[in-house]
């Protein structure tokens, strides 16, 4: 989790993934509290820790002590780098639930740990208990002030990853809608609002970073009215930094968020929030309670697969795994059940107990993960594929949302054809393949998935260009392509360069507004093609980085879609075939084969380099004949040095992909992805 | 055990498994066409390592060091004409005939063979007054004799020997010159570095041929700075009309480290582009086959009958012996590198005479390496390579493999197969299965880079052979001789 709100902190796409990771494990003092905390929340240390938890003669927690009225589930939502990670480690550290301050050994070894396990793309919980000592409108009355059980449940922040955002605010009554005091409302603010408004929860609006001295609470506070409608009076004023105004942050939450509305005496129905694999323990479930109870040792059942478990171990996470034997209506924790694999564990799944499945009613809200964004992923060295292999099936075993088939590409031979959720996702997904487990990926150019309607009636969902026919023999008769409403929040100088970037990338003005006299907030409708590859480094270049943008899928449009075939030598490269759409097919064409006239080098024979749509010849280069590599040179006798040079000559071709004759460099696959 | 399988006839295991080795004698079995095949001669064990019959002596002094010049030498002023009484001369020979005397030889019957090749490289070996030379000769027939036919041959630099000391040297035994020339314009002599100029060069080239040298090179270098085509003509012109039996054509390479390294970048202004040099390389095949000379190796060019006995040592893979500093010899499959600093020099031979070093090596050969340099060095030749040789050594999935690498060379013009009479295979013919049928008449008996542009890509060419072999999985984990 701490990697993922550091990957939407950073959103700035492919390029800053190195520096994601950096920042996971080059921890800089900074940031590394935050970190550590949120791996003990992720994963709470399965081997390590939470045995020693259930070894060691620890108090059990006794839940029925909170029924729904005592129950808040909440979330923070906010933009990027608003300080959503440190209001909520603030938050942990008030209620004791993690101990304050840094330098426990502890806390490095796990991380250790967590390492060695890899880090998870998820959405968390905590669970937390509060006494609510000020005298709200229930102790004026002379009640004692009661312990509440919080549980805060948190969410990726980043758009890719909108559909477990949904999922996780389907278990809250309300949010926190964190805003910084300086930057005021922007396209995340406005995107996660609108998830949690559509979702009719409760919203704690809270100014953060009200120490900056660029802090302007008073503007932010009239944004929040024109965008949202939000009451000036409600916003809360904080500090997560010196913990400034964060008393009130708790009592708000509990005044002002209404308890789960569940039924104690109802059947159990709970929503699968998340799953993770443990090694020792398989696969560990998060689940919200919506109804009834769940105790050690029923019969469940899950709604989307059918499939029984039973619930051996059952508890809540405080902040790691604590056992407590039952989790009653309104309560989120975690459930073990044996489930062998992540797949198995479908978030947005309504569990039962399995002795009343039948008469059930699931939750609203499962669908499965869709997939936006498809690339091969092919092993740089082609001996290497069962080391990509193993990789990929570890860590799909944390991550069931990348779906995963198998490939075969004449130019890069057996790999796998991946679906994300989305770019980032995508990039994660990469990156970790790389630098956990070690496997050299070539990365064919993402795609997004099509759909051609041919003239018998068929239609055909095209995941990977190449295997769309550049010949059909039926008559296509339409094609759509996937869009996404994205907003956009800039300085209002900017709009001239932002509209014309937006207008060729063949974006639909929805919508175009102030958020005050120097923010304008647009809403368009975009093909998610033009969006998937370079889109968001040129919407920040050309906004000297002050843009905002944040994208939420929508519908398909018909469009006018073409493949555009690369071919060497007259060869088509499968690996490098794309689906643009008409209008740009002669541009991309121009600039793909210019580049890749760049990036090959010069072989034995002529090569030429073509962009075609089907057998039209749009773009052409040759890349003229190499005309002399020899050593005519003669070492007494000293033939070492001729034979290291042709060994290293020979080394150099064997991390070429071949395709016919010619050799393609590695590089070439990755320029690719450069062009749009 | 599943490996003696592909290749029965020709591989018998070693009955414990080792490292991928194989036997020496089965190195230059490959190309000796005179060698009975292996089997028939392989029961005795002396036969493990052939006792080299060649060779090569350095002599490191040079007046100057030359502007691409990156051999190890010793550049004793340009002034330095006659060397007599050079006390850095003087002790270099004795420190040379220090290390023949220290290298060790294999007291066996088989190795009774006298030399057969010695080739004076440099340096300037004309440097050398010819007492010392005579004292290496000396040196050298003491230690492994010296046939009466032993073709002797010494790099020879314009402007560094007179007629007198020719015909000393021809007297000392010295039967075929390498003359130095490099180029026929005084400017671009000059601005190489070298210390003769275009005068020296003729005068060289009459004492040459006054003396009656039969068997000489004129040694030629192609692609300097500021050469034009005009010039490379005239160099290569006024080559042929000197009428030597032998031109070696080197192309200039810009080693790191030299002056020209620290000028120049390879294609880029004043050197030739590319183009040009593969033009130069071309005019040069072009102009010397006319004038009949046989192009036979990648840089080197002769009238019939006059090819270099010593080098042919190197391309056979055949072991030799190497003397001096920063030398390089082969002697029971090792290839072992000389210092190339005197001082460094002179403790190895130290260490060579007390015993602590030795130079050459009776473990057994690499399999895969031999291969590498077997193809390497066969493929610089017109020969090319010898596939049925070649298949005995190392099996017939490794000789399938390359034809399958090399084919589409064919059709371009880069390679060349040729049958048993060595005709070529017409390119129509060349999926014809027949060709590839050992037992064919019409097979494949030979492969050759063609001339001049299988050459020109050579290294390109080699190294697709590199990699066939490098991804050769069933070699022979162990070869030994049968019993």
């Amino acid at each position: 989790m701490g990697y993922l709100r550091k990957a939407s902190k950073t959103l700035n796409q492919s390029n800053c993934i190195s520096l994601l990771f950096n920042f996971n494990f080059n921890l800089t003092p900074l940031t590394s509290r935050i970190t550590h905390q949120r791996f003990s929340l992720t994963r709470a240390l399965f081997c390590t820790q939470s045995r020693q938890n259930s070894t060691k003669e620890k108090p059990i927690i006794d839940l029925s002590q909170y029924p729904p009225e005592l129950v808040r589930n909440f979330s923070i939502i906010a933009h990027v780098d608003h300080g959503k990670s440190t209001l909520a480690d603030r938050l942990l550290e008030l209620t004791g639930t993690i101990k304050k301050g840094l330098g426990q050994p502890q806390y490095l070894d796990k991380l250790q740990v967590e390492r060695e396990r890899g880090i998870t793309v998820k959405a968390q919980t905590a669970t937390m208990f509060y006494k609510n000592i000020i005298n709200g409108v229930d102790c004026s009355d002379g009640k004692e002030p009661h312990n509440y059980l919080l549980n805060l449940i948190d969410t990726p922040g980043h758009v890719d990853f909108s559909y477990e955002v949904s999922r996780s605010l389907a278990a809250c009554q309300g949010v926190l809608l964190v805003v910084d005091a300086a930057q005021g409302v922007q396209a995340q603010t406005v995107a996660n609002f609108y998830l949690a408004f559509e979702s009719n929860l409760s919203i704690i609006p809270v100014i953060n970073k009200i120490d900056q001295p660029t802090a302007d609470p008073d503007r932010v506070k009239s944004q929040l009215k024109s965008m949202f409608d939000l009451d000036p009076s409600d916003a809360l004023l904080t500090s997560a930094k010196t913990g400034m105004g964060l008393e009130h942050v708790l009592p708000a939450v509990i005044e002002r968020i209404p308890p789960p509305p569940g039924k104690s005496d109802s059947s159990l129905r709970m929503l699968l929030l998340d799953s993770y694999f443990d090694e020792y323990r398989g696969v560990i479930c998060h689940v919200a309670v919506v109804d009834g109870a769940l105790r050690k040792g029923d019969k469940i059942s899950s709604a989307a697969t059918g499939k029984s478990y039973e619930a051996l171990d059952i508890g809540i996470m405080h902040p790691e795994l604590t056992p407590t034997g039952i989790l009653f209506t309104g309560q989120v924790g975690y459930v073990i059940s044996g489930m062998r694999s992540t797949k198995e564990a479908r978030i947005g799944d309504t569990i039962y107990h399995s002795r009343s499945a039948m008469d059930m009613e699931p939750l609203p809200g499962f669908k499965a993960a869709k997939h936006m964004v498809f690339s091969g992923l092919f092993p740089a060295d082609g001996s290497d594929f069962e080391l990509l292999n193993h990789a990929i099936e570890k860590l799909t075993c944390n991550d069931a949302s990348v779906s995963v088939a198998k490939e075969t590409s004449t130019a890069l031979g057996l790999g796998f054809r991946c679906g994300f959720l989305g770019l980032l996702h995508m990039d994660v997904f990469h990156q970790r393949l790389e630098q956990e487990y070690g496997a050299h990926i070539i990365s064919t150019v993402p795609t997004v998935p099509y759909i051609y309607e041919y003239a018998d009636g068929s239609k055909l969902e095209v995941q990977n260009p190449a295997a769309l026919p550049s010949n059909p023999k039926q008559r296509v008769v339409a094609c759509w392509e996937p869009t996404v409403i994205a907003t956009i929040v800039i300085p209002s100088e900017y709009v001239g360069a932002v509209i014309t970037l937006v207008s060729e990338r063949r974006g639909e003005q929805l919508e175009y507004s102030f958020i005050d006299s120097q923010r304008v907030f647009m809403k368009y409708r975009l093909p998610l093609r033009e969006i998937v590859i370079d889109f968001y480094n040129e919407l920040k270049s050309i906004t000297s980085g002050y843009a905002s943008f944040d994208y939420e899928d929508s519908d398909y449009q018909a469009s006018d879609l073409v493949k555009l075939d690369i071919l060497l030598n007259g060869q088509p490269v499968d690996a490098m075939a794309t689906i643009v759409h008409n209008s740009k097919a002669y541009r991309v064409g121009r600039e793909l084969v210019e580049k890749l006239k760049k990036v090959i080098d010069r072989q034995m024979f002529e090569i030429s380099v073509q962009a075609a749509i089907g057998s039209k010849i749009i773009a052409r280069e040759t890349i003229t004949a190499m005309r002399k590599n020899v050593l005519a040179k003669c070492y007494g006798g000293d033939i070492t040095r001729k034979r290291k040079l042709l060994e290293k000559q020979k080394e150099g071709k064997k991390r070429m992909k071949r395709v016919g004759s010619v050799d393609i460099p590695q590089e070439a696959f990755h320029e690719l992805l450069k062009v749009s | 055990m599943l490996k003696s399988a592909f290749t029965p006839i020709y591989w018998v295991l070693s009955p414990k498994p080792k490292s991928p080795k194989i036997s020496q004698h089965f190195i230059t079995n490959t190309f000796s066409n005179s060698t009975p095949h292996v089997r028939q001669n392989s029961s005795s064990k002396q036969n493990l390592t052939i006792t080299p019959s060649s060779a090569y002596i350095h002599l490191p002094f040079c007046r100057k060091r030359c502007h691409y010049c990156d051999f190890p030498i010793v550049a004793l002023g340009s002034a330095s004409t006659q060397t007599h009484d050079d006390p850095r001369v003087i002790n270099y020979i004795q420190w040379l005939c220090r290390e023949i005397n220290a290298t060790k030889v294999e007291e066996n019957l088989d190795s009774e063979t006298p030399l057969q090749t010695v080739f004076f490289g440099g340096g300037t070996p004309s440097l050398v007054p010819p007492s010392m030379v005579s004292s290496v000769l000396e040196t050298l027939k003491m230690k492994f004799g010296l046939s009466e036919s032993a073709e002797i041959s010494m790099e020879m630099d314009p402007g560094t020997f007179d007629y007198r000391k020719m015909q000393d040297m021809m007297l000392l035994g010295v039967n075929r010159v390498s003359l130095g020339v490099q180029a026929f314009q005084e400017k671009l002599l000059k601005s190489c570095g070298r210390a003769h100029g275009l005068e020296e060069v003729h005068e060289a080239i009459d004492i040459v041929k006054k003396c009656g040298v039969e068997n000489w090179s004129i040694d030629l270098i192609a692609s300097l700075p500021h050469q034009t085509s005009d010039m490379w003509e005239e160099s290569l012109r006024l080559a042929i009309e000197a009428q030597p039996t032998h031109v070696s054509v080197y192309d200039l390479q810009i080693e790191q480290g030299t002056k020209f390294g620290r000028l120049y970048a390879p294609g880029e202004f004043p050197l030739p582009s590319e183009t040009q040099s593969a033009d130069f390389y071309k005019m040069a095949s072009r102009m010397l086959c006319d004038a009949s000379y046989n192009h036979y190796e990648i840089s080197s060019y002769c009238k019939k009958g006059y090819e270099c006995r010593h080098n042919f040592t190197y391309w056979k893979n055949k072991p030799f012996y190497a003397f001096g500093l920063g030398s390089t010899s082969f002697v029971g499959g090792l290839r072992f590198a000389r210092p190339r600093k005197l001082n460094e020099y002179m403790k190895f031979v130290e260490n060579l005479e007390n015993g602590s070093v030795n130079s050459s090596s009776d473990d057994d050969v690499n399999t895969k390496d031999t291969a590498l340099d077997v193809v390497m060095l066969s493929l610089r030749t017109a020969r090319g390579l010898d596939l049925k040789r070649f298949q005995e050594s190392f099996g017939s999935s490794l000789v399938y493999s390359l034809f399958e690498v090399y084919k589409p060379y064919v059709e371009s013009g880069h390679m060349v197969f040729l049958d048993v009479q060595r005709r070529a295979i017409r390119i129509e013919d060349i999926n014809n299965s027949l060709l590839y049928d050992i037992n064919s008449e019409r097979r494949v008996a030979y492969m050759r880079l063609s001339d001049p542009n299988g050459f020109l890509l050579s290294n390109e060419l080699i190294a697709l052979a590199f990699g066939v072999i490098d991804s050769w999985k069933d070699y022979p984990s162990a070869l030994q001789e049968a019993t």
